[in-house]
């Protein structure tokens, strides 16, 4: 898959802030470690400062966003740059579904938290694959 | 229709509903008829507070005294643990704490109530708490402190 044709994966930009580091932990882990050949991580960073390559690589492009608060800047961004989201998610009301994950510290997370973005990342993950499974339908259609 | 007293502190804009009374932790108490008072979290209270992840509110049948705590909070930044306004028993909880507490944020003065409690004394006890004025005053102290120190 081409990067252009990968899913853009935009988390959380805040720091100093426990949920954001679980978000970005997610994306780290499904880019990276989950699914590399067809995630692609865009920092929520460079399309708040108007970065030239972040906005072209969201533009057009499937988006999952993965917001660390209820202020959803990562949502908000990626649709101001035209991308097309597939899917938004709070890092918020995963927790709620695996309260036993409690995730705290900050630069460093606790083993919840590491362990809930663990399981943030393979839900998406299964999303990707739906949005992958969706797209071979349509191309064989 | 309730009117708000309003006030913006940096990019946080703080409202006070003017029909109910408060304690200066940021709890609301609103009479309502048959003597029972319905009670909430003030938009500061909820705003200072962060994203409610989980919301526990003290079972039907509870009878509590003033500063005894009716629920507990669990947020993206703390666990809080919330006193009663006043006395009384509680004869309602919101039904929506279990599955949708966000209530608390997006509609702290409507549908994001936390209980009804048959009032003890009601009277007396509301003199005891803060008219919304006086909470208007308290909370913008509270919050030109704590944001002037971010």
């Amino acid at each position: 898959m081409t990067e252009a044709r990968r899913i853009v994966i935009v988390p959380c930009s805040g720091i100093g802030k426990t949920y954001g580091t679980v978000s970005r932990e997610a994306a780290y882990d499904l880019t990276r470690d989950i699914r590399p050949e067809a995630t692609w991580l865009v920092p929520l960073s460079l399309l708040v400062l108007g970065d030239e390559q972040a906005r072209a690589d969201v533009d057009g492009s499937q988006a999952i966003t993965i917001d660390g608060c209820k202020l959803a800047c990562a949502s908000k961004m990626v649709a101001e740059s035209g991308g097309r989201i597939a899917r938004e998610i709070a890092v918020l009301d995963v927790y709620r579904q695996h309260r036993d994950l409690k995730p705290e510290g900050i630069a460093k997370l606790n083993r919840a938290g590491l362990e809930l973005a663990k399981t943030l990342a393979q839900e998406l993950a299964a999303f990707v694959d739906s949005l992958e499974g969706q797209e071979g339908e349509a191309h064989h259609a | 229709m309730t009117d708000f007293l309003e006030i913006t502190v940096d990019k946080f804009t703080f409202k006070v509903a003017s029909d109910r009374r408060y304690s200066a932790e940021g709890m609301w108490a609103l009479e309502e008829p048959g003597g029972r008072v319905r009670i909430g979290l003030s938009d500061f209270q909820q705003q200072r507070s962060g994203d409610v992840a989980f919301a526990e509110v003290k079972p039907a049948g509870t009878m509590l005294a003033a500063g005894d705590e009716v629920a507990v909070i669990e947020t993206i930044k703390v666990n809080i643990e919330l006193g009663s306004p006043l006395s009384g028993e509680v004869v309602e909880v919101n039904p929506l704490m279990e599955l949708e507490p966000e209530r608390i944020n997006q509609d702290p003065y409507g549908a994001g109530w936390l209980a009804v409690i048959d009032a003890a004394d009601w009277v007396r006890e509301s003199l005891n708490l803060h008219d919304p004025q006086a909470y208007f005053e308290l909370m913008k102290k509270e919050a030109d402190e704590e944001i002037g120190n971010i």
